[in-house]
């Protein structure tokens, strides 16, 4: 009966990773812009994903958006305990350069809808800087100095934008 | 530069803004390692957090999927199983949901991840199963759901993989030994969607039972019973 359970278990995760780990190896990949450091971290995303699946039922979030969350907060932190060299700053802000993309904007649906047309309210330098952040998991440090901005200059735009699309999102 | 300049640790906006900044990844380490051990252990936080992580969430569509290296998957298996995994030797409805595979994508994963997470957690006592799995499939309509019960909810999970209703709707039906087949609900437009089982028909949806899908009119049968073809058709099996 063990084995059966374990047998069950493990074809349900093949199955799970079949259908997810493009999109999260996406994700490792674009925040931490390493790959052998990206399928390390995915690794340890899936054991992560596997041991704590029971968090899932208390989140709002649908089950693949829980999994990019859980993706990327765990790149993000390996990316943050990274020790920042300047080298790496100016690489960062390359790879954004490269891309100024509106791309997250261009998919349908009423929640994509809804947050660019929030982000669309926002400056955008900030809208940019926003986007920086979530989706390169840019630092104030880095996204400070991409804008040529002060470091607490760039906390307080972040923090009022984070306001201003939560108000906008909510009405 | 210094990343703690003194003042992270007064932020306007309290709990709030630690936690939108924390789903927005710019934290530095120490601040975000403690919001971190936050989520673990208050629930109000937790919730805050999630909230944000909603709000950002379609964000995430900027992320390309990038394949990833085939050692990956060997590695975790590694990790989570003790070896590489054994082939052809699972059964059931595993291997009913494996022949879907490539046709729902993350419909599929998303049903999959919900039915996941009783496997993980400690069985508790129960007398009906918790969950309860069936494809409703019919080749020659080519219609295909996926559908998950989870009896603690009274909520049934319809994964859309193909089949078009038309200008009519689908209508989902359980048939129990030899009763007449009970309506639960006209099933909604749209790739994941849900139904939530009147509390007289949940005893009734059990191993065996067999949920069906016809073809009805808009707004689903005016007679309460099946009038159009039935496109699609499977048994419930605990998962």
């Amino acid at each position: 009966m063990i084995v059966r359970v374990a047998m069950r278990d493990r074809a349900a995760f093949d199955l799970l990773y079949r259908h997810t780990s493009a999109k999260l190896f996406g994700v490792c990949l674009r925040v931490l812009r390493d790959r052998a450091e990206a399928e390390e971290a995915l690794q340890e995303v899936y054991v992560k994903v596997w041991t704590k699946a029971d968090r899932f039922a208390i989140s709002d979030l649908s089950p693949i958006s829980w999994l990019v969350a859980v993706a990327r907060n765990h790149s993000i932190d390996r990316l943050r305990a990274r020790r920042l060299s300047a080298a790496e700053i100016d690489e960062a802000a390359e790879v954004a350069d490269e891309r100024p993309t509106p791309e997250a904007l261009a998919v349908s649906g009423g929640e994509q809808e809804a947050i660019a047309r929030c982000m669309d309210e926002l400056e955008s330098d900030r809208a940019a800087a926003v986007r920086g952040a979530y989706v390169n998991g840019d630092s104030y440090a880095e996204l400070a100095e991409r804008f040529s901005v002060p470091l607490n200059t760039m906390r307080t735009w972040l923090r009022r934008s984070l306001l201003k699309l939560r108000e906008c999102m909510e009405r | 530069m210094s990343l703690d300049d003194g003042q992270t640790h007064e932020p306007e906006g309290g709990d709030d803004m630690v936690a939108a900044e924390y789903v927005l990844g710019t934290l530095p380490a120490a601040e975000r390692a403690a919001a971190a051990r936050r989520i673990e252990t208050e629930q109000d936080f937790a919730r805050t957090v999630d909230r944000w992580e909603v709000r950002l969430a379609p964000m995430a569509a900027a992320y390309a999927e990038v394949d990833a290296p085939a050692a990956a998957k060997l590695a975790i298996d590694r990790r989570l199983f003790g070896s590489t995994p054994p082939q052809g030797q699972t059964g059931g409805i595993w291997q009913n949901l494996a022949f879907w595979r490539g046709l729902a994508g993350f419909a599929v994963a998303a049903m999959l991840v919900l039915a996941l997470v009783p496997l993980l957690t400690p069985p508790a006592p129960l007398s009906p199963p918790a969950r309860l799995a069936a494809s409703l499939a019919d080749p020659a309509s080519g219609v295909q759901y996926l559908v998950v019960y989870d009896a603690s909810r009274g909520e049934i999970g319809l994964s859309h993989v193909s089949g078009d209703a038309g200008a009519g709707d689908f209508e989902l039906w359980l048939i129990e030994g030899g009763n007449a087949p009970a309506s639960l609900g006209v099933i909604p437009d749209g790739a994941s969607t849900h139904l939530t089982v009147a509390e007289a028909h949940r005893t009734l949806i059990a191993p065996g039972a067999v949920f069906a899908i016809s073809l009805e009119p808009a707004g689903g049968s005016a007679t309460g019973q099946p009038t159009g073809p039935v496109v699609a058709a499977g048994d419930l099996r605990t998962i």
